[in-house]
């Protein structure tokens, strides 16, 4: 087989609106001390409609590196880290943001001047844009470097911005019962989030100087169930064949769910996401050009390579139409939220991490999701310095492959680090999968 | 030279035996007791819970056998102790264990934990997570809260009642043992040369699986007769880091070759391992929370938050207390919490003027040539830079 080389993929059009709202939020960050406005950085799960209520800039910084990583800018931020003495095998999201973090301290001290290897004009255009932060909060669920990540910036920054940690419990199942939102593990694990949630919120009254505003709270809280129902809806609508949307348009609706304002905005664009997808499949129009293939991803996104991969897959008549990353993140259990006193459904919602549960719950999850989507096989993006992500992949590909039958394959790449992504070996397992899809079907 | 008398000589090569070959020295001990034997996961699980319920608690430490049937199980870009830990698992290496805990929440652990639990479905598997961030208002409580949960848990593993007199017993045993450890690592640290670092990791890593009170009668032999015998003119360093299992006993012996004599450390397979020890007087398992949040006091570690302690603080200040003249950093590849903190101790080497070398390491391969050479390029550096005696 050779790889086709046309575009065959066809993006949601509300993409490039969409695109427009992250852009626009990026470039408040950048201005927050203009407006006067405290600024914390974080890390972890979306604890941000509380700062959005404390009358917060937010700026998370796993999407900041992301960000970075998207528009091929995250190369200065990692030099600069790797400058200061972070090996190359560090969660590349934690490099680049503390690279980030060094170049901003240097900047904001007066010692710009401080850096060798990564360039003047570099420096000014990253450090510049990220202000330096009034106070550090980490919520990371499911992942241990998340949390150490946070307590070396507050390192850099010479201990001198406060931090506060939320500490989420890894969702294990010690005992039959346990499992995904059951069991004791599961009560007892939420009410004790929730309850640093709101302690949360007195740490940043004494921050920002000002009452917390608990209406503006549930006022978010509301807007985000509105807009996760809408854009949970518009999933499950890629049941269908043609599949109207796929992966690749969740990811680019990733940061709206996960950290944009709580707005009426907000709800507005998953509505038009919704409606555009629903006009696809009055339509009869596939979120691909000859669908023969559906898969499942499981792994973190590969930022460097988001146009890429979309283009790639559709090329060779594969919609990737649900993900881990996509499917279970994000406040993907809406249901959870009462908007009349939601801190439990938020600290619930934010337990859910798809990294936070044993390989028993994620076997389960992906299962159930290769079933409802009707895929044919399961694309592993083995991701190469976000271990908790890939931790249960071997397993869960050994189990889809022996209890469901389903193809598997592995491909290396990594977060935000382009330089552990190699295509031809995506080209060659990917060519391999498809073909063993092909002759099952010809033997069934 | 002799490291001392017959009985000490007798009783390190019983440690040294039981250091190689653990999971024989596990077997051998249910043979004899008809007890059951617990794996423990580096590096936060309390021993003493396991003893007081007379079960053998075994940290569990890497194999010296390639990696081979676990090599699907886990990615290759996983530390090396941890893909060792499944291609144990799924070789059955691990089946004299009755069953596991872990109170760690490194991920890379949890990944290979969550390997053990698939390839040995018959044992039970606890996790149960001590608060990682150790200066929150609620660590105490929560601490205390999931010691009582090991307790019980442990209770309902061994099948029998674990009472607060039992737990202060072995607090107690596990105290005295931990006091000896730092008696032959103290002096070491004053000059007394007599064992070589592989011989101390082995006395160490013998007690990580050995019944407790066996090794502390091995210890007391190893110390009453020891020889004592003042260090030579070698470069002396301080090794630093290493986390949840132990170097490679040949790469510190390369170490020591290139004419470095290792005066210290802070090891976890050294002097990490019995930094701190469990208050005797009160409720034991308040007892045993209180040492889980203090340890990072004494010997500060990047797998924990607290912002007060620094780990190039205590570092610096053992390097300074041991006369060393430089400092290697062993950090075991892919180990993400040793990869976040280590440009902060290099930051504090650089500011003290003290010479440092960054080792990694694997499960597999010990590249000793090249080993040897950067070790020595370093020691190099430290006689170049030592002040030179005039003779008039």
């Amino acid at each position: 087989m050779t790889a086709p080389t046309t575009d065959k993929s066809s993006r949601l059009a509300i993409n490039k609106a969409g695109g427009k709202m992250v852009a626009d939020y990026w470039d408040r960050i950048f201005t927050a001390r203009e407006r006067g406005e405290k600024v914390v950085w974080y890390n972890g799960s979306a604890v941000n409609p509380i700062f959005q209520a404390a009358g917060m800039a937010w700026c998370h910084g796993e999407a900041f590196s992301a960000r970075l990583a998207a528009q091929h800018l995250e190369g200065p931020a990692q030099l600069a880290g790797q400058e200061y003495g972070y090996v190359g095998e560090l969660c590349s999201y934690a490099r680049t943001h503390l690279g980030c973090a060094v170049l901003s301290r240097k900047r904001a001290t007066g010692s710009a001047n401080g850096t060798g290897m990564v360039g003047l004009p570099e420096q000014a255009e990253l450090a510049g844009r990220l202000p330096t932060p009034d106070l550090f909060v980490n919520a990371y669920a499911g992942c241990s470097t998340g949390q150490q990540w946070d307590d070396i910036s507050f390192r850099v920054f010479g201990k001198e911005v406060p931090i506060f940690n939320v500490s989420m419990p890894f969702m294990w199942s010690n005992r039959p019962g346990e499992g995904y939102m059951v069991g004791e593990e599961w009560e007892r694990s939420s009410r004790y989030v929730a309850e640093q949630l709101r302690e949360l919120t007195t740490v940043l009254e004494s921050i920002t100087g000002r009452p917390f505003d608990w209406d503006a709270y549930r006022q978010n809280m509301a807007y985000l169930k509105q807009a996760s129902e809408l854009r949970q809806e518009a999933m499950r609508l890629c049941r269908l064949t043609p599949a109207p949307a796929t992966f690749w348009d969740w990811i680019a609706s990733v940061a709206h769910i996960n950290f944009l304002p709580a707005s009426q905005e907000l709800v507005d664009f998953f509505a038009a996401v919704k409606a555009e997808i629903e006009q696809r499949v009055a339509d009869g129009v596939g979120a691909i050009a000859d669908e023969r293939y559906r898969v499942y991803f499981d792994g973190f996104m590969n930022w460097n390579h988001l146009g890429l991969l979309a283009k790639k897959f559709a090329r060779y008549d594969v919609a990737v139409v649900a993900g881990r990353y996509t499917h279970h993140a994000f406040w993907q259990e809406p249901q959870l939220i009462d908007p009349e006193d939601p801190l439990l459904g938020h600290a619930q919602n934010n337990l859910l991490c798809p990294m936070n549960h044993s390989t028993k719950t994620i076997e389960r999850l992906v299962l159930r999701d290769c079933e409802y989507y009707g895929v044919d096989g399961i694309v592993f993006h083995s991701t190469r310095t976000c271990r908790a992500f890939t931790n249960p992949q071997r397993l869960v590909a050994k189990a889809a492959q022996e209890k469901r039958g389903l193809a598997t394959m592995f491909f290396e790449g990594d977060i935000a680090d382009a330089s552990y992504y190699k295509d031809e070996v995506l080209d060659s397992r990917l060519t391999a999968m498809l073909e063993t899809i092909d002759v099952r079907r010809a033997r069934a | 030279m002799p490291v001392g008398t017959g009985s000490t000589v007798g009783a390190l090569d019983a440690l040294a035996d039981v250091a190689a070959r653990p999971e024989a020295y596990a077997a051998q001990w249910k043979a004899r007791t008809g007890g059951r034997v617990v794996g423990i996961l580096p590096m936060n699980f309390p021993r003493e819970i396991a003893h007081a319920a007379g079960v053998l608690p075994v940290l569990l430490q890497e194999s010296r056998e390639p990696d081979t049937m676990g090599r699907h199980l886990l990615a290759e870009f996983y530390c090396g102790f941890t893909r060792n830990l499944a291609d144990s698992a799924a070789k059955g290496a691990l089946d004299y264990c009755d069953g596991f805990f872990v109170a760690d929440h490194c991920t890379q652990l949890l990944g290979a934990v969550d390997v053990v639990r698939a390839e040995a479905p018959g044992s039970p598997v606890f996790l149960g997570q001590l608060p990682p961030s150790l200066t929150d208002e609620w660590a105490r409580g929560e601490a205390r809260s999931m010691m009582r949960t090991f307790v019980d848990e442990m209770a309902r593993f061994a099948g029998v009642p674990v009472g607060d007199a039992a737990l202060s017993r072995s607090i107690a045993l596990s105290n005295d043992n931990r006091t000896l450890l730092r008696e032959l690592f103290a002096a070491r640290r004053a000059g007394n040369a007599a064992l070589s670092s592989p011989q101390l990791q082995a006395v160490v890593k013998s007690g990580m699986v050995m019944d407790l009170a066996e090794h502390t009668e091995l210890l007391r032999q190893v110390i009453q007769g020891l020889a004592d015998l003042p260090r030579d003119n070698r470069v002396r360093l301080h090794l630093s880091g290493h986390l949840c299992h132990a170097p490679r006993p040949e790469l510190l012996a390369a170490i020591e070759e290139c004419g470095a004599i290792v005066v210290d450390d802070d090891l976890f397979t050294g002097t990490r391992w019995f930094s701190t020890d469990v208050a005797e007087d009160g409720d034991p398992v308040e007892a045993l929370a209180c040492w889980y949040l203090e340890r990072d006091r004494t010997a500060p570690c990047p797998t924990r938050v607290k912002h007060e302690t620094d780990w190039e603080d205590t570092l610096v200040e053992a390097v300074e207390a041991s006369g060393a003249e430089g400092v290697i950093v062993l950090m075991v590849r892919f180990c993400e919490p040793h990869m976040l903190y280590y440009p902060e101790l290099r930051k504090r080497l650089n500011e003290r003027g003290i010479p440092h070398l960054l080792l990694e390491t694997e499960h597999e391969g010990l590249p000793v040539e090249t080993v040897q050479t950067r070790v020595e390029a370093l020691l190099e550096r430290i006689r170049r830079t030592a002040p030179v005696e005039v003779s008039r």
